[in-house]
């Protein structure tokens, strides 16, 4: 899969930092930047269910090209879907719906995509491939 | 008598590893599952290897050895426990002990116009079966609140609670809160009504001397795997005339007299609620953990774990931001401290301390009613336990007071 240029800049300016908690403070920083859904626009129906932490996405095409938002209160869970925004905004819903989270292990936070009930991203990421499936059949 | 904790952490293989990029691990999270001694390893690993069959059922030299083995270990976990192996049903933990409970007795016994008392200081193994059993049987289910200023239960209003009360169900030691109940004055006045009572002593059995004849109540459920044993067993401690009233919640083989096309006659006493082949090497792995433990004077690990958890509590209180949950004034109570950060939310500060070897949980621990009583949703919770050290604690606050210097 190759990534999109913003996506892959990023993925290697993670891939060159070795300390975990540098690799932390990239995220809280990407947190901020791409897209958030505001607190505004949390709903129950936009709720990701299983995180520990409160996340809601939302998506929607745009001339046929699939485009999320998310909002997390944990902030790596936020800096993650800032990331995924990299990842998916601009493709087509079909790629989305197949699309695979290699670009986390990518960057080095492969303890992000343990299997877990509780794992924010995972959870998050199945629910914006949901969407574009839908979006897809829609 | 101190204990000698160098000695203690070489017992346990797993506590050299490394984790997070060569970081020495620090396990944090024991009220989830302890970790396992050499010991417990290798009696389960030697019973595959040589005495590994079917037990009850063969007259071959493995399953006679099996058998023995396997019964053993019921005389063993009796013993320790103090009660009789008529009295120690083996379950795959405290879940499937308070289940039995309720389909194997309430279900037998209660109906509508009873009630049962549950607590919120639960977790929801100890909430959910009751919910299902009291739809299913119109049975009334009374709530005592917790006291969030005292980090207690109302006793108030358990004893309001309890006249028409046919059985009461409460958690030993909370696995949020550390908090430790009066058992003893429970089990007194739930007597006293007419009540039954169920005691999860899921959390307290680890580091508690458990003896089901002097907390006189009619079930106690044990999980072995948060006690050094393995995970898939525990046992439900159940009173003679309880047992005697109950019906099997789950048949099969083994716990049979007679079967015919028409109609089956079952077994007597613990073999008849224990269907199918039983949890064989889990039971004699969790034997081999208790027999790991009798070498300790509990109340010895008791204080260890307790002092522990009290001095983590007292530094998290000197931070900036921190809350902590439970009351640590008490030398009773658990090795379980929750917490909260004012700005960091609980999952990224555990995951900040496990990039630094520290094995936290973080969650709502099976206990959501507990926690709404708190307003939250979530905490960070370290628990402590005999191979735990004061290093550790030093350290895990010293990696928490960096954490909360850069996120903060």
């Amino acid at each position: 899969m190759s990534w999109p240029e913003a996506l892959q800049s990023v993925i290697d300016e993670f891939a060159d930092v070795f300390d975990p908690m540098e690799r932390y403070e990239m995220l809280f920083e990407m947190a901020a930047e791409v897209n958030e859904l505001p607190l505004e626009e949390w709903t129950e129906e936009n709720r990701i269910h299983g995180c520990q932490s409160e996340a809601h996405i939302m998506c929607h095409l745009d001339e046929g090209r699939f485009y999320m938002r998310g909002g997390a209160d944990a902030q790596i869970v936020q800096g993650l879907m800032s990331i995924t925004c990299l990842a998916v905004n601009g493709r087509p819903p079909a790629e989305v719906a197949e699309l695979k989270p290699t670009f986390v292990e990518e960057m080095g936070l492969k303890s992000s995509l343990t299997p877990s009930r509780s794992n924010g991203f995972l959870n998050m990421f199945k629910r914006v491939r949901d969407e574009a499936t839908s979006l897809t059949e829609a | 008598m101190g204990m000698d904790l160098d000695a203690i952490r070489a017992d346990f293989p797993i506590l050299a590893r490394k984790v997070s990029g060569g970081k020495d691990l620090v396990y944090l999270d024991n009220a989830a599952t302890t970790q396992k001694p050499q010991s417990v390893i290798d009696a389960m690993t030697r019973y595959y290897e040589q005495s590994n069959a079917n037990v009850h059922r063969a007259v071959h030299t493995l399953a006679a050895e099996a058998t023995e083995q396997y019964e053993a270990a019921r005389d063993t976990l009796a013993a320790w426990f103090g009660t009789t192996r008529d009295n120690l049903i083996f379950t795959s933990g405290t879940t499937e002990a308070i289940n039995l409970v309720a389909w194997g007795w309430a279900r037998a016994n209660l109906g509508e116009g009873d009630a049962i008392i549950i607590t919120e200081m639960e977790h929801h193994a100890d909430i959910v079966p009751w919910q299902l059993l009291a739809e299913e049987q119109g049975i009334e289910i009374r709530v005592i609140p917790i006291d969030v200023e005292a980090d207690s239960l109302d006793m108030g209003v358990f004893e309001a609670s309890l006249p028409g009360a046919r059985l009461v169900c409460v958690v030993h030691t909370s696995n949020v809160l550390g908090v430790e109940n009066p058992i003893d004055l429970i089990v007194q006045m739930s007597h006293a009504a007419g009540a039954k009572v169920v005691i999860d002593a899921a959390q307290a059995a680890p580091h508690t001397r458990i003896d089901f004849t002097a907390i006189g109540a009619d079930f106690v459920t044990i999980s072995a795997h948060k006690m050094c044993g393995p995970t898939g067993i525990g046992c439900l401690l159940a009173a003679s005339d309880a047992i005697a009233e109950m019906q099997p919640f789950m048949s099969g083989g083994d716990m049979i007299e007679t079967v015919t096309m028409e109609r089956s006659t079952f077994q007597s006493g613990p073999p008849k609620f224990e269907a199918g082949t039983p949890k064989i090497a889990e039971a004699i792995g969790f034997a081999a953990a208790v027999d790991y433990l009798s070498q300790f004077d509990m109340e010895t690990v008791h204080r260890h774990v307790r002092s522990l958890a009290q001095y983590t509590a007292s530094e998290l209180e000197s931070l900036n931001g921190i809350t902590v949950y439970g009351d640590f004034t008490v030398n009773e109570g658990g090795g379980v401290v929750s917490f909260l950060h004012e700005k960091i939310h609980a999952e990224d500060l555990a995951r900040f301390m496990d990039a630094g070897g520290f094995a936290m949980r973080t969650g709502h621990h099976c206990a959501q009613p507990l926690l709404a009583a708190y307003g939250l949703t979530s905490t960070n919770r370290v628990s402590f336990y005999l191979y735990n050290t004061q290093q550790e604690a030093e350290a895990f606050i010293a990696h928490l007071r960096y954490v909360i210097e850069r996120f903060g």
